[in-house]
């Protein structure tokens, strides 16, 4: 071999070599769709190995539909998802007996009273009889007749409900009490879908539960996820964008599921202190690490006052509130300020850090 | 190393940098194409309609969704549906969206309409 082909012999190499180790670094995307607790989920991952990808978010779907199941209110009695959904037996066993539930269940409900006394009231699972009255979910939602509301309110307590971990079972202790877990059941589902993908190893991902936002690691580009804050009174807008790596943001709304009557809009997120929606915000964006969390608190946030809802925020780790109150004013805990990108546009009025 | 050898040489470095260049910079190398938004329209998890949005234009179609017949309205940028067979209404009441990354979405229809292109957010809490 001359010299000559000895160089064209090593370039080749080399440029063969190169081309091989990106062939080897690529890194596919997976997406998937699947219309789950009365949403649309949305599953994103990243990473090299294409079948390894897919089995993982097969499994998360899995996850997503086992805790979908357990939560799920709605079934009617005699059908088999009434018997595999544990809120539905617990409720029907209200004022009976304490029924046997899956750990999940056990885990869901004991968030759910931890954050009832954290937030004074402000979140309560119980709601159920009062979600009824409003008829959110069904077919026609009304203003509820104010005595029958105030009857419903009364068994509105979370105090009433009895979670025993050792025998593993639940219990209403009054006739008529219900549960209702649709402001955590979605976020939990989200975070024990996250730590299946994870679990594969996977180290880039995204779960879209109907706006409810959980990311693992960055995005394709290496970096953090661009997460918009959807503007609460323009419907193709957005008011912020918040970079997030390893974390959830979750976001409550007065804008999503409501109905108007007498002029007025009534939306599905209730005060279960008073049985009626919550007014003190347009939007609520609650951030932190476990979506489960997120979801709960965004629920929290809502229905206090934003003052309030600032207050208990600063008191939590890791935990991050962004807010459009009634009035049109856009405020959010300190530490977010070097991260948010914020666009008050005309609509609403931002003070830097208040 | 003749003259000739020196410039195979240099000739092939050049090509060897040149496809790193490429290989690993492919983004800024080659800019993006300009921007074009298109929503992606599908009932029942399967593709039904892909259309363009483009400033100036208007369109309106019908998608056959679980429930019935939905119709599906675009202005220029924007997209938003129209007229939907279900109670909720919910997917109507969503109005225009025009942003990649937004979403409407009929739950008992199970018709997704999504805005995709050069996005700048990944998502939308909402």
């Amino acid at each position: 071999m001359n010299r000559k082909n000895a160089l064209l012999f090593v370039a080749i190499l080399l440029i063969g070599g190169l081309a091989t180790l990106q062939y080897l670094r690529r890194s596919y995307e997976y997406k998937s769709n699947q219309f789950l607790m009365d949403t649309l989920v949305t599953i994103t991952v990243h990473g090299k190995d294409e079948t390894q990808l897919k089995q993982a978010v097969t499994e998360a779907y899995t996850e997503m539909h086992r805790i979908a199941d357990l939560a799920d209110g709605f079934p009617q009695p005699g059908t088999a998802a009434y018997n595999s959904s544990d809120v539905c037996r617990i409720n029907q066993q209200a004022g009976k007996q304490p029924v046997r539930v899956d750990r999940d269940t056990i885990e869901m409900l004991l968030l759910a009273k931890k954050y009832n006394r954290l937030s004074d009231g402000a979140f309560d699972v119980t709601i159920g009889p009062v979600m009824e009255l409003w008829g959110f979910g069904g077919k026609n939602p009304h203003v509820p007749p104010a005595d029958k509301l105030r009857e419903a309110l009364k068994l509105v307590d979370s105090g009433n409900l009895e979670v025993n971990e050792t025998e593993q079972t639940a219990f209403l202790r009054k006739t008529g009490m219900k549960l209702d877990l649709g402001a955590m059941a979605k976020g939990y589902a989200t975070e024990k879908a996250l730590q299946v993908i994870k679990k594969h190893g996977i180290q880039k991902a995204m779960i879209d539960a109907g706006g409810n936002i959980r990311v693992l690691g960055s995005n394709l580009q290496g970096k953090p996820w661009r997460i918009g804050i959807k503007d609460p009174r323009k419907s193709d807008g957005i008011v912020a964008v918040l970079p997030l790596e390893n974390s959830s943001a979750v976001t409550s709304g007065d804008y999503y599921r409501y109905f108007e009557a007498g002029g007025k809009r009534y939306h599905h997120i209730l005060d279960p202190r008073t049985g009626y929606p919550a007014t003190n915000s347009m939007s609520v964006t609650a951030v932190t690490r476990d979506a489960g969390l997120a979801d709960i608190l965004s629920t929290v946030f809502f229905v206090l006052s934003p003052g309030n809802a600032l207050d208990l925020a600063r008191t939590m780790a890791g935990v991050e509130l962004f807010l459009v109150s009634a009035d049109g004013h856009i405020r959010h805990t300190p530490p977010l300020l070097s991260r948010l990108e914020v666009k008050p546009g005309e609509s609403y009025r931002y003070d830097q850090g208040r | 190393m003749t003259r000739g050898d020196k410039f195979l040489l240099a000739g092939l470095l050049l090509i060897a940098l040149l496809s790193v260049a490429v290989l690993y910079g492919r983004l800024s190398f080659f800019p993006a194409k300009t921007e074009s938004v298109q929503a992606v329209i599908t009932a029942q998890g399967k593709l039904v309609r892909k259309i363009e949005l483009v400033e100036g234009v208007k369109s309106s179609f019908v998608i056959r969704g679980l429930g019935g017949p939905s119709t599906v309205e675009t202005d220029g940028a924007r997209i938003r549906m129209l007229e939907a067979p279900c109670s909720g209404q919910i997917c109507v009441k969503e109005g225009w969206i025009g942003h990649p990354g937004q979403t409407i979405v009929c739950i008992p229809g199970e018709i997704l309409i999504r805005i995709e292109g050069t996005a700048a957010v990944d998502a939308v809490t909402r």
